[in-house]
């Protein structure tokens, strides 16, 4: 009796030395990596997920978060939908991680083709959220988004927005605005962010909704304008641009989220680590250098946040697509 | 004045010990890139990336710059030796370099491949240097109708590459645009021609269909003809094995073509390479004295394409450093690293930090020096490949296409498309279809149809958009002009044979 109270006594040291001896690193407990990680992504090498995953595969090695380095997959095709494929097929793999944007919850939601949506993966956490503003050519005659939703009304469909896929968060922005105001301009597909500025730049098109990381050097270089903020509060990088609400123009805002996902079936345990891993990046001064080099907010939730996250997005994107006009297969 | 000044200040920042060092790494890594099929530039740099987080931003363009160009000198080398183009610009370069491999003269091709890379590369960064701000506020000029009838343009090419059948030449770019249209359509999101396969709905692959359509096929109607062993002759001696003086002399306008059509291409931010090259040989052909040699191993058609899809480069850095506009994937990733480094890529890049900018214009010179040097005592080397017996040859090709092509998406599916564009190939080959309209109907078609709708959804349905503005006129007039010309020589040919007839 007595001897196994002293080894319990003695376990309890030896449990509480561990905590101290490794200060944070108590999550780290059970389960661990035994080799490189693989990082899925939906876009191709350069595009905007792929770029995230790479940087905050720089960030894990250089902070010595992760014992095994993180590869990039570009598993790039269907909007998506090959990525959100490829992951499922690694069920109970727990060397695999992917990045999630909204497009993975619209495309499932639109698309007949895909085999899964995104509540058939295990969230992680969420890191980031880009707002979107909305901006003009410098020498346009609209101060704010009220004048150019005035001068669509005078001239339906004669202004122009160059823009992503339709089902894109600037199509489904543009098409919130026009039915809350009933003014219509046209909606134009060019695929690269780089002909969008070169259309809005050479006067070919008039109004881009989009990021600031995309337009702000020319913000700053006084060749664009913002005009509205599409978020619910002012942004801290342009405090005199009123919001679309505080414009008088009523619509649900949608936001550019991005995080990270696992395989279906991933235990707890390795849940419990990757949310350890990303908390323990989210503090460090190198990751808010990052968000705020790219024009990011800090967008932190854990796993069981962000699974009810994706629902109430799927639901908001659905009604908002409905509302659009997109058809909704699912 | 001041480009003096801000030229010795790049020169400055070029010629550090660290900075050429790190200008060698990229334009080598960029000359294997190059040689690499499949493995592209964009996915080279972002594998490097973090390698270049330690770096200051000017080394690390300096070196990310290095193996964007770099792997344009690399890229006609498997086009000339294996009919292997490692990317779609390279297509063109197959049609005359390889011809000029079977006859024995490799070494010349690869030659004049490296010196007409050298000379209109360096034309292309004199224009980056001198005309870089007024020309990008001129391609902004570029909307989606300008696009459209640049791509109109591109795609009356296809008379030049039609080979011994205009009908042949034709038809086989109707099957390039109908492969151009499968995948999603992205102005209303619906799937066209997938079969149900989730990786169609980003369209086929170019890479995929281009290796499939010239290397596969080659192997396949090579396979049959195994009594010729000794396909490729090597002539033995250095001097056979570069181009001559007279072969200099016949590229002359070659290389003053590919040097002004690349760079302008390359400006426009929503044109590619690939239209550059197929221009630059057009144009060669229609101003030629023997357009019939085309495409039987005319140096001219090696030495046009291969300088136009060098100075691209050129070009294409323009909009990128002075408007922070990309106008491609490689650009696009090297914006991407810029702005990982901290630097904010956009109309004040130039202004703000001149080192950058300027010291990469200087280390450009350097680069393409070093690279004429890489790569001339290289053509001796490469030319001997030939001489590895075929049954040696061939399964080596064969691994590098499917090594290549597996590189590009890691996916199993695009080896299976790989095989059919061999099969696609072969067959073509059998009845004497030509491959190249293939091609450039299939990379020239998704951007004619995207730019064509772009245009009328802007003017509400008016196809007078393309007749109203100035630019999109003149382009569709020199068009039209190039579409005369093989009804001119046709018409000129029938009436010298009723001439001929009557006397």
């Amino acid at each position: 009796m007595r001897s196994g109270k002293h080894v319990g006594m003695l376990l309890g040291l030896l449990a509480w030395s561990g905590i101290f001896l490794h200060g944070q690193d108590v999550w780290a407990q059970g389960f661990k990596p035994s080799g490189p990680i693989e990082v899925v992504v939906h876009s191709k090498a350069g595009g905007g997920s792929d770029l995230f995953a790479r940087a905050i595969a720089d960030m894990t090695r250089e902070e010595n978060i992760i014992p095994h380095r993180m590869q990039v997959t570009n598993k790039s095709g269907g909007s998506g939908a090959v990525a959100m494929t490829y992951l499922v097929g690694k069920k109970g793999d727990t060397h695999t991680i992917g990045f999630f944007t909204p497009v993975l919850i619209v495309t499932p939601l639109t698309l007949k083709e895909a085999q899964v949506t995104i509540q058939d993966l295990t969230p992680i956490a969420r890191l980031a959220l880009e707002p979107t503003v909305a901006v003009v050519k410098a020498d346009a005659p609209y101060k704010t988004m009220r004048d150019f939703v005035e001068a669509a009304k005078k001239n339906p469909g004669k202004l122009k927005q160059p823009g992503g896929a339709i089902s894109s968060l600037d199509n489904l922005f543009r098409m919130l605005i026009q039915k809350a105001t009933g003014a219509q301009w046209a909606y134009i597909n060019l695929e690269s962010g780089g002909e969008r500025v070169a259309n809005l730049l050479g006067g070919h098109m008039d109004l881009m909704l989009d990021n600031p990381d995309k337009s702000h050097e020319y913000v700053r270089a006084g060749s664009m304008r913002v005009i509205a903020a599409l978020t619910e509060n002012r942004l801290s990088l342009y405090p005199d641009v009123p919001t679309i609400k505080e414009q008088g123009i009523d619509i649900p805002i949608l936001t550019q989220s991005r995080g990270v996902m696992a395989p279906p079936g991933t235990s707890k345990e390795v849940v419990a680590y990757w949310e350890g891993v990303f908390e323990r990046l989210n503090k460090t001064p190198r990751w808010k250098k990052y968000l705020a080099d790219n024009l990011m907010e800090d967008g932190f939730l854990r796993s069981q946040e962000l699974g009810k996250f994706w629902d109430t997005e799927t639901r908001l994107l659905r009604d908002v697509l409905k509302e659009a006009g997109v058809k909704v297969v699912r | 004045m001041e480009t003096l000044q801000n030229i010795l200040l790049g020169f400055a920042v070029a010629l550090t010990p660290v900075n050429l060092f790190w200008c060698f790494v990229g334009v080598f890594l960029g000359t294997i890139v190059g040689i690499l099929p499949g493995l592209g530039t964009p996915a080279t740099i972002a594998i490097l990336l973090p390698l270049s987080f330690q770096m200051n931003p000017a080394t690390g363009l300096i070196m990310m710059a290095g193996i964007y160009y770099g792997s344009k000198y690399g890229g006609s080398t498997t086009s000339i030796l294996m009919n292997l183009p490692g990317e779609t610009a390279s297509v063109v370069t197959c049609l005359d370099g390889y011809q000029m491999a079977r006859q024995g003269r490799a070494g010349p091709a690869l030659g004049i491949a490296a010196i007409s890379s050298f000379v209109a590369g360096t034309v292309g960064i004199l224009g980056l240097m001198l005309v870089a701000p007024p020309l990008a506020r001129f391609a902004l000029r570029f909307g989606p109708p300008e696009y459209f009838s640049l791509m109109a343009l591109g795609l009356t090419m296809v008379i030049f590459l039609a080979g011994k059948s205009m009908i042949k030449g034709l038809l086989a770019a109707l099957i390039g645009l109908w492969l151009a249209s499968i995948g999603t359509d992205t102005f209303t999101a619906e799937p066209r021609f997938i079969f149900g396969r989730l990786e169609l709905l980003d369209g086929v692959d170019f890479i995929v269909a281009t290796i499939g359509i010239f290397a596969i096929g080659e192997v396949l109607v090579n396979l049959e003809e195994k009594t010729k062993i000794d396909l490729f002759k090597v002539p033995k001696g250095l001097r056979n094995l570069l181009p001559t003086l007279q072969d200099l002399k016949d590229c002359r306008f070659a290389f003053l073509n590919g040097s002004v059509v690349g760079f302008l291409i390359g400006v426009m931010p929503g044109a590619g390479a690939t239209i550059a090259s197929f221009l630059s040989y057009g144009l060669e052909k229609a101003v030629s004295k023997n357009p019939d040699k085309f495409g039987t191993g005319a140096i001219e058609g090696v030495a046009a394409p291969e300088g136009a899809n060098n100075s691209e480069t050129g070009g294409a850095l323009v909009p990128l450093l002075t408007l922070g506009i990309p106008g491609s994937n490689s650009t696009a990733m090297l914006l991407a690293a810029l702005t990982l480094w901290g630097m904010k890529p956009g109309p004040l890049l130039i202004q703000e930090h001149p080192e950058i900018f300027w010291g990469l214009v200087a280390s450009m010179y350097v680069g393409n020096i070093m690279l004429l040097i890489l790569n001339l005592p290289m053509v001796p080397l490469f030319a001997k490949i030939l001489r590895v017996p075929n049954y040696f040859l061939y399964p080596v090709i064969l691994g590098i296409s499917v090594v290549g092509v597996y590189a590009v998406n890691s996916s199993m599916f695009d080896i299976w498309m790989l095989a059919l564009f061999g099969i696609l190939g072969y067959v073509m080959r059998k009845l004497d279809f030509p491959a190249a309209p293939l091609v450039l109907a299939l990379v020239l078609g998704i951007r004619a149809e995207e730019t064509f709708r772009q245009s009328l959804i802007m003017s509400q349905g008016d196809l007078s958009v393309f007749l109203t503005r100035p630019l999109s006129v003149i382009m569709l007039l020199t068009a039209a002009v190039l579409l005369a010309i093989p009804i001119f020589r046709w018409t000129q040919a029938w009436r010298k044979q009723t001439a001929s007839e009557e006397n």
